[in-house]
Protein backbone atom coordinates (compact mmCIF):
# COMPACT_ATOMS: atom_id res chain seq x y z
CA UNK A 1 0.00 0.00 0.00
CA UNK A 2 1.57 3.41 -0.68
CA UNK A 3 1.41 5.87 1.55
CA UNK A 4 -1.64 8.38 0.39
CA UNK A 5 -3.35 5.09 0.60
CA UNK A 6 -2.68 4.40 3.87
CA UNK A 7 -3.91 7.73 4.95
CA UNK A 8 -7.16 7.21 3.09
CA UNK A 9 -7.93 3.57 4.13
CA UNK A 10 -9.67 4.34 7.25
CA UNK A 11 -11.25 7.16 5.56
CA UNK A 12 -12.88 4.98 2.79
CA UNK A 13 -15.79 3.68 5.34
CA UNK A 14 -16.58 6.47 7.08
CA UNK A 15 -16.91 8.13 3.49
CA UNK A 16 -19.06 5.28 2.36
CA UNK A 17 -21.58 5.63 4.94
CA UNK A 18 -21.57 9.15 4.35
CA UNK A 19 -20.25 9.88 7.83
CA UNK A 20 -17.36 12.20 7.14
CA UNK A 21 -16.46 15.29 8.19
CA UNK A 22 -16.55 17.61 4.90
CA UNK A 23 -12.39 18.67 4.51
CA UNK A 24 -12.17 14.77 4.90
CA UNK A 25 -14.73 14.28 2.10
CA UNK A 26 -12.29 16.52 -0.22
CA UNK A 27 -9.12 14.48 0.46
CA UNK A 28 -10.73 11.09 0.23
CA UNK A 29 -12.21 12.81 -3.44
CA UNK A 30 -8.81 13.50 -4.62
CA UNK A 31 -6.92 10.33 -3.79
CA UNK A 32 -9.33 7.89 -5.98
CA UNK A 33 -9.32 10.44 -8.41
CA UNK A 34 -5.44 8.80 -9.29
CA UNK A 35 -6.26 5.61 -7.27
CA UNK A 36 -7.60 2.54 -9.05
CA UNK A 37 -7.04 0.60 -6.14
CA UNK A 38 -9.04 2.71 -3.14
CA UNK A 39 -11.55 3.16 -5.79
CA UNK A 40 -12.73 -0.09 -6.38
CA UNK A 41 -12.92 -0.55 -2.50
CA UNK A 42 -15.35 1.67 -1.53
CA UNK A 43 -17.47 0.66 -4.80
CA UNK A 44 -16.95 -3.00 -3.72
CA UNK A 45 -17.82 -1.49 -0.15
CA UNK A 46 -20.83 0.00 -1.99
CA UNK A 47 -21.58 -3.26 -3.78
CA UNK A 48 -21.32 -5.22 0.08
CA UNK A 49 -24.24 -2.32 1.02
CA UNK A 50 -26.44 -3.28 -1.60
CA UNK A 51 -26.51 -7.20 -1.17
CA UNK A 52 -26.60 -7.52 1.99
CA UNK A 53 -30.02 -5.02 1.98
CA UNK A 54 -31.59 -7.49 -0.90
CA UNK A 55 -30.59 -10.68 1.13
CA UNK A 56 -30.76 -9.59 4.83
CA UNK A 57 -35.24 -8.89 4.32
CA UNK A 58 -35.40 -11.53 2.01
CA UNK A 59 -35.88 -14.56 4.06
CA UNK A 60 -38.09 -11.90 6.89
CA UNK A 61 -41.00 -10.48 5.06
CA UNK A 62 -43.30 -10.34 7.82
CA UNK A 63 -46.07 -13.21 7.15
CA UNK A 64 -50.03 -11.33 7.50
CA UNK A 65 -50.24 -13.84 10.32
CA UNK A 66 -47.60 -12.51 12.43
CA UNK A 67 -48.66 -8.87 11.30
CA UNK A 68 -52.49 -9.50 12.75
CA UNK A 69 -51.07 -11.30 16.11
CA UNK A 70 -48.78 -8.01 16.54
CA UNK A 71 -51.66 -5.88 15.73
CA UNK A 72 -53.70 -7.62 18.37
CA UNK A 73 -51.20 -7.61 20.75
CA UNK A 74 -50.91 -3.85 20.29
CA UNK A 75 -54.53 -3.38 20.83
CA UNK A 76 -54.45 -5.56 23.72
CA UNK A 77 -52.11 -3.44 25.78
CA UNK A 78 -53.46 0.08 24.80
CA UNK A 79 -56.75 -1.63 26.16
CA UNK A 80 -54.61 -2.71 29.05
CA UNK A 81 -53.38 0.81 29.41
CA UNK A 82 -56.83 2.44 29.11
CA UNK A 83 -58.64 0.30 31.44
CA UNK A 84 -55.69 1.55 33.76
CA UNK A 85 -56.38 4.92 33.17
CA UNK A 86 -60.27 4.51 33.53
CA UNK A 87 -59.19 2.60 36.92
CA UNK A 88 -57.13 5.97 38.43
CA UNK A 89 -60.11 8.52 37.07
CA UNK A 90 -62.25 5.84 39.51
CA UNK A 91 -59.81 5.55 41.95
CA UNK A 92 -59.26 9.93 42.31
CA UNK A 93 -63.25 10.33 43.02
CA UNK A 94 -62.05 8.39 46.19
CA UNK A 95 -63.37 4.93 45.38
CA UNK A 96 -61.57 2.28 47.25
CA UNK A 97 -60.17 -0.57 45.58
CA UNK A 98 -62.51 -3.66 46.41
CA UNK A 99 -59.30 -5.97 47.69
CA UNK A 100 -58.41 -3.78 50.23
CA UNK A 101 -61.88 -4.08 51.84
CA UNK A 102 -61.87 -7.76 51.50
CA UNK A 103 -58.50 -8.42 53.48
CA UNK A 104 -59.47 -7.95 57.43
CA UNK A 105 -62.55 -10.12 57.02
CA UNK A 106 -61.41 -12.75 55.02
CA UNK A 107 -58.27 -13.02 57.03
CA UNK A 108 -60.49 -13.22 60.46
CA UNK A 109 -63.08 -15.16 58.91
CA UNK A 110 -60.55 -17.85 57.45
CA UNK A 111 -58.25 -17.84 60.75
CA UNK A 112 -60.97 -19.09 63.80
CA UNK A 113 -62.01 -21.57 61.64
CA UNK A 114 -59.53 -23.66 60.09
CA UNK A 115 -56.85 -22.44 62.36
CA UNK A 116 -56.96 -26.01 64.43
CA UNK A 117 -56.84 -27.95 61.07
CA UNK A 118 -53.79 -26.16 59.99
CA UNK A 119 -51.95 -26.25 62.46
CA UNK A 120 -51.15 -29.79 61.92
CA UNK A 121 -50.28 -29.14 58.49
CA UNK A 122 -47.99 -26.06 59.25
CA UNK A 123 -46.12 -28.51 61.66
CA UNK A 124 -45.59 -31.19 58.69
CA UNK A 125 -44.93 -28.40 56.38
CA UNK A 126 -41.93 -26.72 58.42
CA UNK A 127 -40.74 -30.85 58.66
CA UNK A 128 -40.28 -30.78 54.84
CA UNK A 129 -38.89 -27.44 55.07
CA UNK A 130 -36.31 -28.81 57.11
CA UNK A 131 -35.44 -31.68 54.93
CA UNK A 132 -35.25 -28.72 51.86
CA UNK A 133 -33.08 -26.74 54.01
CA UNK A 134 -30.70 -29.61 54.75
CA UNK A 135 -30.43 -30.33 51.28
CA UNK A 136 -29.55 -27.31 49.88
CA UNK A 137 -26.99 -26.46 52.75
CA UNK A 138 -25.25 -30.02 52.04
CA UNK A 139 -24.55 -28.92 48.55
CA UNK A 140 -21.03 -28.01 48.25
CA UNK A 141 -20.89 -24.06 48.48
CA UNK A 142 -23.82 -23.73 49.63
CA UNK A 143 -23.29 -22.21 52.86
CA UNK A 144 -25.73 -18.90 53.40
CA UNK A 145 -29.12 -19.06 54.66
CA UNK A 146 -32.11 -18.86 53.57
CA UNK A 147 -32.33 -15.59 55.01
CA UNK A 148 -30.14 -14.42 52.77
CA UNK A 149 -32.13 -15.85 50.01
CA UNK A 150 -35.25 -13.89 51.20
CA UNK A 151 -33.03 -10.56 51.34
CA UNK A 152 -31.52 -11.31 47.80
CA UNK A 153 -35.53 -11.44 46.65
CA UNK A 154 -36.19 -8.22 48.48
CA UNK A 155 -33.65 -6.50 47.11
CA UNK A 156 -34.39 -7.70 43.44
CA UNK A 157 -37.77 -6.24 44.61
CA UNK A 158 -36.55 -3.01 45.60
CA UNK A 159 -34.40 -2.59 42.55
CA UNK A 160 -35.54 -4.67 39.94
CA UNK A 161 -34.84 -3.39 36.16
CA UNK A 162 -37.22 -3.47 33.16
CA UNK A 163 -38.92 -6.74 32.83
CA UNK A 164 -37.31 -9.21 29.87
CA UNK A 165 -41.00 -9.93 29.06
CA UNK A 166 -44.00 -7.90 28.89
CA UNK A 167 -45.87 -9.83 26.67
CA UNK A 168 -48.17 -12.18 29.19
CA UNK A 169 -48.10 -14.77 26.47
CA UNK A 170 -44.32 -15.41 25.91
CA UNK A 171 -44.30 -15.92 30.01
CA UNK A 172 -44.43 -19.11 29.79
CA UNK A 173 -40.92 -19.34 27.31
CA UNK A 174 -39.27 -18.82 31.21
CA UNK A 175 -40.44 -22.04 32.18
CA UNK A 176 -36.92 -24.11 31.10
CA UNK A 177 -34.80 -21.39 33.15
CA UNK A 178 -36.79 -21.16 36.58
CA UNK A 179 -37.97 -25.01 36.36
CA UNK A 180 -41.62 -25.03 36.79
CA UNK A 181 -44.74 -23.84 34.93
CA UNK A 182 -44.92 -19.91 34.60
CA UNK A 183 -48.07 -18.12 34.14
CA UNK A 184 -49.23 -14.39 34.10
CA UNK A 185 -51.91 -14.90 37.20
CA UNK A 186 -55.06 -12.53 36.43
CA UNK A 187 -54.56 -9.85 39.31
CA UNK A 188 -56.85 -7.97 37.51
CA UNK A 189 -59.58 -7.92 39.93
CA UNK A 190 -57.69 -6.15 42.86
CA UNK A 191 -56.79 -3.49 40.36
CA UNK A 192 -52.94 -4.79 39.75
CA UNK A 193 -51.30 -3.60 36.37
CA UNK A 194 -48.96 -6.43 34.77
CA UNK A 195 -45.69 -4.77 33.63
CA UNK A 196 -43.51 -7.83 32.67
CA UNK A 197 -41.40 -10.68 34.01
CA UNK A 198 -37.56 -11.94 34.17
CA UNK A 199 -35.81 -14.40 35.60
CA UNK A 200 -33.82 -13.96 38.59
CA UNK A 201 -31.05 -15.75 39.28
CA UNK A 202 -30.70 -16.55 43.38
CA UNK A 203 -27.05 -17.19 44.02
CA UNK A 204 -27.15 -18.23 47.23
CA UNK A 205 -28.69 -21.56 45.36
CA UNK A 206 -27.76 -21.72 42.44
CA UNK A 207 -31.43 -21.17 41.39
CA UNK A 208 -33.28 -19.61 39.52
CA UNK A 209 -37.25 -17.97 40.01
CA UNK A 210 -39.55 -16.19 37.73
CA UNK A 211 -40.39 -12.35 38.70
CA UNK A 212 -43.51 -11.54 37.90
CA UNK A 213 -43.85 -7.44 37.71
CA UNK A 214 -47.36 -5.77 38.86
CA UNK A 215 -48.06 -1.91 39.78
CA UNK A 216 -50.70 -1.17 42.07
CA UNK A 217 -51.90 1.94 42.96
CA UNK A 218 -48.38 3.73 42.70
CA UNK A 219 -46.83 0.17 44.67
CA UNK A 220 -44.58 -2.09 43.31
CA UNK A 221 -45.42 -5.70 43.35
CA UNK A 222 -43.44 -8.42 42.51
CA UNK A 223 -44.29 -12.28 42.15
CA UNK A 224 -41.97 -14.49 42.17
CA UNK A 225 -42.75 -18.48 41.11
CA UNK A 226 -39.97 -20.74 42.06
CA UNK A 227 -39.75 -24.42 42.92
CA UNK A 228 -40.83 -24.66 46.50
CA UNK A 229 -38.68 -28.23 47.20
CA UNK A 230 -35.36 -26.23 45.87
CA UNK A 231 -36.24 -22.91 47.71
CA UNK A 232 -37.85 -23.21 50.71
CA UNK A 233 -39.24 -20.01 51.86
CA UNK A 234 -41.90 -21.00 53.97
CA UNK A 235 -38.93 -22.11 56.49
CA UNK A 236 -37.76 -18.32 57.65
CA UNK A 237 -41.42 -16.93 57.25
CA UNK A 238 -44.46 -16.84 60.00
CA UNK A 239 -47.00 -19.14 58.75
CA UNK A 240 -50.76 -17.22 58.91
CA UNK A 241 -53.96 -18.79 57.50
CA UNK A 242 -55.70 -16.54 54.97
CA UNK A 243 -59.00 -17.59 53.27
CA UNK A 244 -58.26 -21.51 54.72
CA UNK A 245 -54.64 -21.60 53.19
CA UNK A 246 -51.31 -21.53 54.73
CA UNK A 247 -49.53 -18.38 53.82
CA UNK A 248 -45.98 -17.89 55.35
CA UNK A 249 -45.37 -14.18 55.87
CA UNK A 250 -42.01 -11.99 56.76
CA UNK A 251 -40.93 -8.65 56.35
CA UNK A 252 -37.81 -7.55 55.54
CA UNK A 253 -36.36 -3.71 55.55
CA UNK A 254 -39.46 -2.44 55.25
CA UNK A 255 -41.06 -4.86 52.51
CA UNK A 256 -43.20 -7.23 53.24
CA UNK A 257 -43.17 -10.63 51.95
CA UNK A 258 -45.85 -13.65 51.85
CA UNK A 259 -45.98 -16.95 50.27
CA UNK A 260 -48.13 -19.75 49.35
CA UNK A 261 -46.55 -23.22 48.02
CA UNK A 262 -49.47 -25.01 45.41
CA UNK A 263 -48.28 -28.14 44.08
CA UNK A 264 -44.94 -27.87 44.58
CA UNK A 265 -44.81 -24.58 43.07
CA UNK A 266 -43.65 -21.80 45.38
CA UNK A 267 -45.25 -18.09 45.10
CA UNK A 268 -44.09 -14.82 46.86
CA UNK A 269 -44.96 -11.58 46.74
CA UNK A 270 -42.60 -8.77 47.46
CA UNK A 271 -44.42 -5.30 48.40
CA UNK A 272 -43.95 -2.30 50.65
CA UNK A 273 -47.89 -2.61 51.11
CA UNK A 274 -48.93 -3.63 54.97
CA UNK A 275 -48.13 -7.99 55.20
CA UNK A 276 -51.87 -8.51 55.81
CA UNK A 277 -52.23 -7.21 52.32
CA UNK A 278 -49.84 -8.70 50.76
CA UNK A 279 -51.12 -12.15 52.13
CA UNK A 280 -53.62 -11.60 50.72
CA UNK A 281 -53.28 -10.88 47.56
CA UNK A 282 -50.68 -14.47 47.30
CA UNK A 283 -53.70 -16.15 48.44
CA UNK A 284 -55.75 -15.10 45.76
CA UNK A 285 -53.48 -16.99 43.36
CA UNK A 286 -55.23 -19.32 41.66
CA UNK B 1 -65.33 16.53 31.62
CA UNK B 2 -61.56 17.33 32.17
CA UNK B 3 -60.75 13.60 32.73
CA UNK B 4 -62.55 12.46 29.97
CA UNK B 5 -60.56 15.07 27.23
CA UNK B 6 -57.24 13.82 29.12
CA UNK B 7 -58.24 9.88 28.77
CA UNK B 8 -59.58 10.35 25.00
CA UNK B 9 -56.03 12.11 24.40
CA UNK B 10 -54.58 9.18 25.81
CA UNK B 11 -56.21 7.03 23.35
CA UNK B 12 -55.92 8.75 20.17
CA UNK B 13 -52.00 8.71 21.21
CA UNK B 14 -52.34 5.34 22.09
CA UNK B 15 -53.95 4.28 18.65
CA UNK B 16 -51.19 6.98 17.00
CA UNK B 17 -48.54 5.07 18.11
CA UNK B 18 -49.98 1.92 17.57
CA UNK B 19 -50.19 2.57 13.74
CA UNK B 20 -46.76 4.27 13.17
CA UNK B 21 -44.73 1.21 15.03
CA UNK B 22 -46.45 -0.94 13.34
CA UNK B 23 -44.59 0.55 9.22
CA UNK B 24 -41.68 -0.80 11.21
CA UNK B 25 -42.59 -4.35 11.32
CA UNK B 26 -40.39 -5.10 8.60
CA UNK B 27 -37.11 -3.50 9.46
CA UNK B 28 -37.66 -5.08 12.81
CA UNK B 29 -38.43 -8.66 11.95
CA UNK B 30 -35.32 -8.30 9.44
CA UNK B 31 -33.03 -7.51 12.45
CA UNK B 32 -34.71 -9.93 14.80
CA UNK B 33 -34.22 -12.88 12.20
CA UNK B 34 -30.57 -12.12 11.63
CA UNK B 35 -29.91 -11.40 15.48
CA UNK B 36 -31.52 -14.85 16.74
CA UNK B 37 -31.32 -16.79 13.45
CA UNK B 38 -34.76 -18.49 14.17
CA UNK B 39 -38.03 -17.20 12.60
CA UNK B 40 -39.84 -17.81 15.48
CA UNK B 41 -37.65 -16.31 17.92
CA UNK B 42 -37.60 -12.80 15.88
CA UNK B 43 -41.29 -12.92 15.68
CA UNK B 44 -41.15 -13.04 19.42
CA UNK B 45 -38.71 -10.93 19.82
CA UNK B 46 -40.42 -7.83 17.72
CA UNK B 47 -43.92 -8.79 19.36
CA UNK B 48 -42.03 -8.47 22.70
CA UNK B 49 -40.11 -4.78 21.65
CA UNK B 50 -43.76 -3.84 20.28
CA UNK B 51 -45.39 -4.23 23.41
CA UNK B 52 -42.47 -2.98 25.55
CA UNK B 53 -42.98 -0.10 23.29
CA UNK B 54 -45.94 0.88 23.19
CA UNK B 55 -46.08 0.60 27.03
CA UNK B 56 -42.84 3.19 27.23
CA UNK B 57 -44.00 5.39 24.55
CA UNK B 58 -44.10 8.29 26.62
CA UNK B 59 -40.16 8.16 26.61
CA UNK B 60 -39.90 8.66 22.88
CA UNK B 61 -39.17 11.76 21.79
CA UNK B 62 -41.40 13.24 18.79
CA UNK B 63 -39.69 14.25 15.83
CA UNK B 64 -36.57 11.64 16.03
CA UNK B 65 -36.25 8.27 14.30
CA UNK B 66 -38.91 6.10 15.25
CA UNK B 67 -37.09 3.00 13.81
CA UNK B 68 -33.62 3.44 16.05
CA UNK B 69 -35.94 3.83 18.84
CA UNK B 70 -37.49 0.72 18.57
CA UNK B 71 -34.20 -0.64 17.34
CA UNK B 72 -32.60 -0.18 20.54
CA UNK B 73 -35.61 -1.23 22.72
CA UNK B 74 -35.02 -4.69 20.41
CA UNK B 75 -31.27 -5.33 20.70
CA UNK B 76 -31.53 -4.92 24.57
CA UNK B 77 -34.60 -6.82 24.81
CA UNK B 78 -32.28 -9.78 22.34
CA UNK B 79 -29.39 -8.94 25.04
CA UNK B 80 -31.26 -9.38 28.24
CA UNK B 81 -33.36 -12.59 26.67
CA UNK B 82 -30.80 -14.46 24.94
CA UNK B 83 -27.58 -13.16 26.34
CA UNK B 84 -27.71 -12.20 29.88
CA UNK B 85 -23.87 -11.50 30.10
CA UNK B 86 -23.74 -8.88 27.04
CA UNK B 87 -23.31 -9.84 23.48
CA UNK B 88 -20.72 -12.76 22.37
CA UNK B 89 -17.48 -11.12 22.13
CA UNK B 90 -15.67 -10.87 18.83
CA UNK B 91 -13.48 -14.04 17.68
CA UNK B 92 -11.05 -11.65 16.16
CA UNK B 93 -9.50 -9.58 19.16
CA UNK B 94 -6.61 -7.49 19.32
CA UNK B 95 -5.61 -4.95 16.68
CA UNK B 96 -5.15 -5.07 13.16
CA UNK B 97 -1.87 -7.31 12.61
CA UNK B 98 -4.02 -9.58 10.38
CA UNK B 99 -2.42 -11.15 7.44
CA UNK B 100 -6.25 -10.02 5.62
CA UNK B 101 -5.19 -6.59 6.28
CA UNK B 102 -7.23 -4.31 3.85
CA UNK B 103 -5.54 -4.18 0.52
CA UNK B 104 -5.57 -8.13 0.10
CA UNK B 105 -7.10 -8.17 -3.17
CA UNK B 106 -6.03 -6.11 -5.82
CA UNK B 107 -8.17 -3.66 -7.78
CA UNK B 108 -8.76 -5.62 -10.84
CA UNK B 109 -10.47 -8.51 -8.71
CA UNK B 110 -12.13 -6.14 -6.47
CA UNK B 111 -13.94 -5.03 -10.07
CA UNK B 112 -15.00 -8.69 -10.72
CA UNK B 113 -16.64 -9.32 -7.52
CA UNK B 114 -19.19 -6.55 -8.25
CA UNK B 115 -21.94 -6.40 -11.32
CA UNK B 116 -21.93 -2.53 -12.47
CA UNK B 117 -25.47 -3.12 -13.76
CA UNK B 118 -27.01 -3.84 -10.30
CA UNK B 119 -24.47 -2.08 -7.64
CA UNK B 120 -24.47 -5.04 -6.18
CA UNK B 121 -22.04 -8.13 -5.87
CA UNK B 122 -22.20 -10.43 -8.85
CA UNK B 123 -24.57 -13.37 -8.62
CA UNK B 124 -23.26 -14.38 -5.07
CA UNK B 125 -25.98 -16.16 -4.46
CA UNK B 126 -28.01 -14.12 -1.35
CA UNK B 127 -27.80 -17.29 1.11
CA UNK B 128 -23.96 -17.23 0.96
CA UNK B 129 -24.32 -13.66 1.79
CA UNK B 130 -27.10 -14.13 4.41
CA UNK B 131 -25.09 -17.41 5.66
CA UNK B 132 -21.81 -14.94 5.69
CA UNK B 133 -23.62 -12.54 7.92
CA UNK B 134 -25.33 -14.74 9.98
CA UNK B 135 -21.89 -16.40 10.96
CA UNK B 136 -20.50 -13.28 11.87
CA UNK B 137 -19.64 -12.76 15.43
CA UNK B 138 -22.73 -10.62 17.18
CA UNK B 139 -21.30 -7.23 17.71
CA UNK B 140 -20.16 -7.12 14.58
CA UNK B 141 -23.02 -8.48 12.74
CA UNK B 142 -25.33 -5.99 14.69
CA UNK B 143 -23.25 -2.98 13.57
CA UNK B 144 -23.41 -4.12 10.06
CA UNK B 145 -27.01 -4.53 9.88
CA UNK B 146 -28.05 -1.71 11.58
CA UNK B 147 -25.15 0.22 9.40
CA UNK B 148 -25.81 -1.61 6.00
CA UNK B 149 -29.04 -3.06 6.16
CA UNK B 150 -30.82 -0.18 8.49
CA UNK B 151 -28.97 2.59 6.96
CA UNK B 152 -28.39 4.36 10.49
CA UNK B 153 -25.98 6.48 11.23
CA UNK B 154 -22.71 5.59 13.79
CA UNK B 155 -24.16 7.86 16.48
CA UNK B 156 -27.62 6.24 16.61
CA UNK B 157 -25.89 2.45 16.22
CA UNK B 158 -23.21 3.85 19.30
CA UNK B 159 -26.73 4.84 21.27
CA UNK B 160 -28.42 1.43 20.40
CA UNK B 161 -25.32 -0.73 21.47
CA UNK B 162 -24.20 1.34 24.15
CA UNK B 163 -20.64 2.11 23.19
CA UNK B 164 -18.82 5.24 21.35
CA UNK B 165 -19.01 5.83 17.64
CA UNK B 166 -15.19 4.85 17.56
CA UNK B 167 -16.44 1.30 18.66
CA UNK B 168 -18.96 1.42 15.86
CA UNK B 169 -16.42 2.22 13.64
CA UNK B 170 -13.89 -0.81 14.46
CA UNK B 171 -16.93 -3.20 14.39
CA UNK B 172 -17.84 -2.27 11.17
CA UNK B 173 -14.49 -2.27 10.03
CA UNK B 174 -14.18 -6.04 10.74
CA UNK B 175 -17.53 -7.20 10.30
CA UNK B 176 -17.32 -6.22 6.49
CA UNK B 177 -13.39 -7.39 6.11
CA UNK B 178 -14.93 -10.87 7.59
CA UNK B 179 -17.75 -10.86 4.73
CA UNK B 180 -15.55 -9.31 2.04
CA UNK B 181 -12.83 -12.55 2.76
CA UNK B 182 -15.68 -15.25 3.43
CA UNK B 183 -17.54 -13.78 -0.32
CA UNK B 184 -14.45 -13.63 -2.17
CA UNK B 185 -13.21 -16.78 -1.22
CA UNK B 186 -17.02 -17.64 -2.38
CA UNK B 187 -16.25 -15.96 -5.73
CA UNK B 188 -12.78 -17.71 -6.10
CA UNK B 189 -14.66 -21.24 -5.48
CA UNK B 190 -17.32 -20.30 -8.06
CA UNK B 191 -14.64 -19.20 -10.48
CA UNK B 192 -16.23 -15.63 -10.92
CA UNK B 193 -12.52 -14.61 -9.98
CA UNK B 194 -9.26 -16.07 -10.48
CA UNK B 195 -6.81 -16.78 -7.61
CA UNK B 196 -4.82 -14.30 -7.61
CA UNK B 197 -4.16 -12.02 -4.34
CA UNK B 198 -1.00 -10.02 -5.50
CA UNK B 199 -0.99 -7.32 -3.12
CA UNK B 200 -0.14 -8.98 -0.38
CA UNK B 201 3.83 -8.96 -0.78
CA UNK B 202 3.93 -12.51 1.03
CA UNK B 203 1.98 -14.40 -2.39
CA UNK B 204 2.73 -14.22 -5.70
CA UNK B 205 0.86 -16.32 -8.07
CA UNK B 206 1.90 -19.13 -8.99
CA UNK B 207 3.50 -19.79 -5.49
CA UNK B 208 0.79 -20.86 -3.96
CA UNK B 209 2.26 -23.22 -1.55
CA UNK B 210 4.02 -20.58 0.00
CA UNK B 211 0.57 -19.70 2.13
CA UNK B 212 1.26 -17.34 5.20
CA UNK B 213 -2.09 -15.51 4.62
CA UNK B 214 -4.82 -17.86 4.39
CA UNK B 215 -7.80 -16.64 2.34
CA UNK B 216 -10.68 -18.08 4.46
CA UNK B 217 -12.31 -16.51 7.94
CA UNK B 218 -12.64 -21.19 8.81
CA UNK B 219 -8.81 -21.14 7.28
CA UNK B 220 -8.09 -18.24 9.51
CA UNK B 221 -9.35 -19.07 12.68
CA UNK B 222 -7.78 -22.39 12.08
CA UNK B 223 -4.33 -21.49 12.04
CA UNK B 224 -4.67 -18.82 14.95
CA UNK B 225 -5.89 -21.60 16.88
CA UNK B 226 -2.91 -23.75 16.04
CA UNK B 227 -0.56 -20.47 16.65
CA UNK B 228 -2.18 -20.24 20.28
Amino acid sequence: MSSPCRRAAPLLEPFGDGELAADKVAEVETHIADCACCRETLELNQSLKMSLRRAAHADAEPTTDFAERVARALSAERERQEARAARREAQDRGRPLAWRFIVPVAAAAGATLVWGALEQQGKSANDDARVSVNMATSTPGVTASLDQMVDELVSHHATSKDPDVVEPSLVNKLEPEVGVPVRVPSLQQYGLRWEGASVVPVRQLNHRAASLRYSFDGHRVTLYVYNSAQFPLRATLEPRVVRNMPVYVGSRRGYSIAAVEKRGVGYAVATDLDDRESAELVASIH
Amino acid sequence: MKLLTSSSKAKTAGADFEREAVLHLGALLGVATRMTRNPTEAEDLVQDTLVKAMRARDQFEAGTNMRAWLLRILTNTFINRYRRGGLEKAVLEGPDADPLADGWVSASTMASMRDPESAALRPVLEAEIRSALDELPEEFRLAVVLADVEELSYREIADIMGCPIGTVMSRLHRGRRLLKTRLYSHALDMGIVSPEPVVGKRRVRGEGEDRDDPVSLAEYRAKKAGTR
